[in-house]
């Protein structure tokens, strides 16, 4: 049920522009980098590493997500050029974190340890790192979400408009993807 | 379950995603500089391959002025003999001027041309001018090559640099 859910979901993508707060600002650094202005990439950076790295952090090892976020936005300012619509930075840089991050696990053809990388020497972060474990193991639409909700700190209406999702599919992702975490914390606590 | 703090941290609190916000507020992104790949400056390239092009260029004109000023007695050696009709009787008739012989066909050209490449036999003070010249140029071209090299190393350790590190 779920799977059908999030292919339906994870389809219905809007331009970001229905539900961004901010008066497409990126369409001005956009265009201002591609007149040079490089300041104006930094900026771009400062707002969307934090997607970027919520969006690795939900599919790679944790050491590897910021070397991958570097990668990704010096990969971006090269082929910023072929963006057609500036307005679309958000969705496009998502997707090629996502690509990155399907790249990353051909390239090393799944020999990394994840749950070595991700143990912390503080029993805080060994929880955090227990948990985000557990939203690994969700489906990837909610587990995307999730990390961006709760590790990120983005709210849901910044969810949609820097991913391009519409805000409907972001909110029934958080609330299914939510409910599966309760039940996965659960299960772990009574063990 | 509170769906409104869920959605836009409105509303009243969910202790738990409290919680779990406060855990995994700890993978949070960590705010880092872009080291942003360096603009090229292709000045240090363009001053030499123009101070190449101008050496070449200098080289060359040197050349054609030295075989030109060598020419003159080339081309007395290559003299085509005169048509013979000027021997004939003021009577007869004057034949039909010869395009031949006015204008040496193409492969006589090419033999003229064949003749004037020719090493001339230099006196020995303008020979040795000449290859002290010749040394000169090569040195000249041999710097800017090495000009070039150095431009060329130095401009590519960027690239690698910024190249990421897999697996």
């Amino acid at each position: 049920m779920y799977a059908t859910a999030d292919m339906l979901l994870t389809s219905t993508q809007a331009p970001a522009a229905e539900q961004s707060q901010e008066p497409a600002i990126e369409v001005v650094l956009v265009r201002a980098v591609l007149q040079g202005d490089r300041e104006g990439f930094s900026r771009l950076y400062e707002l969307y590493a934090p997607l970027v790295h919520g969006i690795l952090l939900a599919r790679v090892p944790r050491a590897e997500v910021d070397d991958l976020v570097q990668d990704i936005f010096l990969h971006a300012f090269k082929k910023l050029h072929t963006l057609r619509d500036a307005a679309a930075f958000g969705p496009w840089i998502a997707m090629i974190a996502r690509n990155r991050a399907v790249d990353f696990y051909r390239r090393s053809k799944e020999t990394v340890e994840i749950n070595d990388d991700l143990r912390g020497s503080e029993p805080h972060d060994s929880r955090a790192a227990e948990i985000l474990e557990l939203i690994r193991s969700l489906p990837e639409a909610y587990r995307e979400t999730l990390v961006l909700r709760l590790v990120e700190g983005m709210t849901g209406p910044e969810i949609a408009a820097r991913t391009g999702l519409t805000a409907a599919s972001v909110r029934v992702n958080l609330h299914r993807g939510m409910k599966l975490l309760r039940e996965q914390l659960g299960f772990m606590e009574g063990l | 379950m509170n769906d409104d703090y869920l959605w836009d941290k409105t509303g009243q609190p969910d202790p738990q995603i409290q919680q779990l916000e406060e855990i995994l507020g700890t993978l949070r992104y960590q705010p880092k500089p872009l080291a942003l790949p360096q603009k090229r400056n292709y000045f240090p390239l363009l001053a030499i391959a123009a101070s190449l092009l101008l050496a070449l260029l200098a080289g060359g004109i040197w050349l054609r002025v030295r075989s030109r000023n060598e020419a003159p007695p080339q081309q007395a050696s290559i003299e085509t003999p005169k048509p013979k009709f000027e021997d004939e009787p003021v009577g007869t008739p004057k034949a039909p001027v010869n395009k031949s012989a006015v204008n040496p066909s193409p492969v006589v050209a090419n033999n003229r041309r064949r003749n004037r490449s020719a090493p001339p036999a230099l006196p020995k003070r303008e020979r040795e001018e000449a290859l002290m010249a010749k040394e000169q140029l090569m040195l000249a071209l041999r710097v800017t090559t090495e000009k070039l090299h150095l431009v060329h190393t130095k401009t590519q350790p960027n690239q690698i640099k910024n190249q990421h590190r897999v697996g």
